[in-house]
């Protein structure tokens, strides 16, 4: 290896197809990257409503939501139509969440912090076992149906864009729950007590507010988010046993991006993932500097730059103690 | 000695109870228990590949080379605070550094093209991986608990990749295959190959756990303490907190990449970016709160733990729901076990001895004698409580907290 070795990547780099001379799949390339990123957003989100309420890495967030997207599964295998499994297992998934916050989370929680970590880590692995063992015996991976809106392989024409039907289901519901999500903090006394809870517990308890209750809601909420995610990605690569895995690393990726403590913050967070990568791997950066093997460790290479301007992400506070 | 029970384990239940013996009953003068029973535990963790068979032996190479990787990871978080989830990473930089130096055509010009003696190349494994740690611990200085996490993690989920693209040094997805350091002449006829590689790991072990005592009780582990409990009390008392830091994460990087120089040289004999994965690389931070963080002997107690629970899943789940379905639910298991574990001891084993150590006979027999009485007062008491449930509910005792 020399210097000179260099010189032909530089060369090919200035050679390769630049974003400004296929406008058309830039744009393409970036609302798929929106639709990825508002995937990433959503199972970020989830990390990010745990973490606000218990300081914790909810490491089986993911596993969570593959569980319950096979259970989505096997309901629509069963004959229920899309809607109906929808609901259904976004109230399984609430369910999950808040029988284990109950369970195995509150038996820690005066412990220290990182015992919590590792009861999420043992986590992950009791429900990826369980998916496996349960739906592992046919064959994998899995289809998936996409929302009604539209299928994974239509496209819907804008004039300008052409975008697959599914992308454009997925963005609209990450809005709708976004949104959902928004008017709950902000616009009921619920989600007041829930923020309240999250930023100073002692206080909160002293206001007569029941704080293990909006921890368990907390719980439920972030499975409950994490399954929508896991249902909208389904369609796009298949159900199989690293599905989530493969979403979980960029998750982590957003919520740390966008400050583990902002909910906006994860959703931006994720959708500045989902583009960066889609426009690394299509356009110059992408194949001919880092080569197909070096698009992921680009992408984190992004995140460590960004946390070293920003030691708690883009959104995230920083926390003053007092000694 | 005991029915049912492998030999493998009734060894070690044997040394558990040695060292539990030695250490906490009055037979020795109290500055000798410690000592002595660190010494009898070795002495029959040294017996063991006499006797335990090939397979087993090759599991306490792997579970001593996991306790270097531990010992490590311990000064980095127990220690000092900081968390990593890429520890991986650095034992995979220590295993390809060991193949690279002891295979003459890997060198790439950069030496004579002469095989390193399997030690040096151990050293230098180490040396390689220090730097690598300086290179992280340095920018780690601005982040803090998720944040570095995370950060470390991807560091570990970048690395194999980077890896495979730089083919020519390190053998792309293929891997490298060390030359493997044969049975040296002054032990041939008396040690096997595998009894040989547990050895050079043994040795390797103790080595380390001696170097990182050492450290812990030194001005180095009071600064990494300190630093630990009160970052800014730290710096009010002169200590340089960016300094021991990067420092904290040179000595751990150091320990991985030795492990990792045993795992190249005396394990698998076969190096690929596939070697560590990012799941063993976040059980290697299980193993050290499983064990007991800010512990040496946590740290090797979670080396056991970590390497022999799958083994031990697998046996519960095929004795619970039998064969064919025990195997495939063993990570079930193993999951519940860790859980309760944990929850059980907040402190992690080693905490969780040093705790029970301190109860004196007179308390169990007061926890006994009392036991009967609060199970009927408990039992007693069932109805009040179940009543002041449904009152709360009703909102009669609003004023209960």
């Amino acid at each position: 290896m020399n210097v000179l070795a260099v010189l032909p990547h530089l060369a090919s780099y200035l050679l390769a197809p630049q974003p400004w001379d296929n406008l058309e799949l830039f744009f393409d390339q970036s609302v798929a990257g929106i639709a990825t990123g508002s995937i990433y957003g959503l199972v970020a989100l989830g990390i990010v409503l745990i973490y606000r309420s218990t300081d914790v890495i909810n490491f089986a967030q993911g596993e969570l939501a593959l569980f319950v997207t096979f259970c989505g599964w096997s309901m629509i295998e069963a004959g229920y139509p899309y809607l109906a499994m929808f609901a259904l297992v976004i109230l399984i998934a609430g369910g999950l969440g808040a029988f284990l916050e109950r369970t195995v989370i509150r038996p820690v929680e005066g412990a220290p912090v990182l015992n919590v970590v590792i009861v999420t880590l043992g986590l992950f692995v009791i429900f990826n076992s369980l998916t496996a063992f349960i739906w592992a015996q046919g064959e994998l991976p899995k289809s998936f149906p996409a929302t009604p809106i539209g299928t994974e392989l239509e496209t819907f024409d804008f004039g300008i864009l052409t975008l697959q039907q599914h992308r454009v289901a997925v963005i609209i519901i990450s809005v709708i729950v976004a949104a959902c999500l928004y008017l709950l903090f902000n616009r009921t006394k619920l989600g007041l007590a829930m923020r309240g809870t999250a930023q100073n517990r002692v206080a909160a308890q002293l206001m007569g507010i029941n704080t293990g209750r909006m921890l368990m809601l907390g719980w439920a909420l972030s499975a409950m988010v994490g399954a929508v995610g896991g249902m909208l990605v389904a369609p796009i690569i298949f159900l199989d046993l690293t599905t989530m895995l493969r979403v979980i690393l960029f998750a982590f990726a957003a919520a740390v991006l966008g400050g583990l403590d902002s909910p906006p913050g994860a959703m931006i967070g994720g959708i500045t993932i989902g583009i960066t990568q889609n426009i690394l791997s299509t356009f110059a950066l992408g194949p001919v500097f880092f080569g197909p093997q070096l698009a992921l460790p680009a992408a984190l290479l992004v995140l460590v730059l960004v946390l070293l301007i920003r030691p708690t992400g883009l959104f995230g506070r920083h926390a003053v103690r007092r000694v | 000695m005991l029915p049912g029970l492998e030999k493998f384990y009734e060894f070690l239940v044997l040394a558990a109870l040695v060292g539990v013996l030695i250490r906490y009953t009055p037979v020795l003068p109290a500055r000798w228990r410690v000592p002595v029973a660190v010494i009898a535990v070795l002495a029959v963790i040294c017996y063991m590949p006499f006797t335990v068979g090939t397979f087993r032996t090759s599991q306490l190479t792997t579970i001593t080379i996991w306790s270097i990787v531990a010992i490590g990871l311990n000064v980095l978080t127990g220690y000092n605070g900081q968390i990593s989830l890429g520890h991986g990473a650095f034992v995979l930089i220590g295993a390809y550094t060991a193949a690279i130096l002891t295979d003459s055509e890997s060198q790439l010009g950069f030496f004579d093209g002469a095989q390193w003696p399997f030690w040096t190349a151990m050293i230098m494994s180490g040396l390689v991986a220090a730097v690598a740690g300086v290179a992280v611990g340095v920018p780690s200085l601005r982040l803090t608990g998720p944040y570095l996490a995370v950060a470390t993690l991807s560091l570990m989920i970048a690395l194999p990749s980077v890896l495979e693209k730089y083919d020519s040094v390190t053998g792309g997805a293929q891997g490298l295959h060390p030359r493997q350091p044969p049975v040296p002449g002054f032990l041939d006829g008396i040690l096997e190959r595998p009894e040989w590689f547990f050895f050079l790991a043994f040795v390797t072990a103790v080595i380390m756990a001696a170097i990182a005592w050492y450290v812990v009780r030194s001005r180095w582990g009071r600064a990494f303490v300190a630093i630990r409990d009160t970052e800014v009390a730290a710096l009010a008392v002169g200590i340089s907190v960016a300094r021991y830091k990067v420092l904290a994460f040179t000595i751990s990087a150091f320990f991985a990449g030795v492990a990792g120089s045993l795992v190249a040289l005396a394990s698998t004999g076969f190096v690929s970016p596939q070697t560590i994965g990012i799941v063993l690389s976040i059980n290697y931070f299980t193993a050290i709160v499983i064990g007991g963080l800010g512990s040496i002997m946590g740290s090797i107690i979670g080396g056991f733990v970590v390497v022999l629970l799958p083994d031990l899943a697998t046996d519960i789940g095929t004795a619970l729901f039998g064969e064919q379905r025990g195997a495939r639910l063993w990570p079930t298991i193993y999951g519940s076990i860790l859980i309760l574990v944990i929850i059980a001891m907040p402190y992690g084993v080693a905490g969780f001895l040093h705790r029970a150590a301190a109860v004196k006979p007179a308390d169990i027999a007061g926890a006994i004698s009392r036991t009967p009485r609060n199970a009927l007062a408990y039992l007693a008491d069932t109805r009040e409580r179940l009543t002041w449930r449904w009152t709360e509910r009703d909102g009669k005792r609003g004023d209960a907290p």
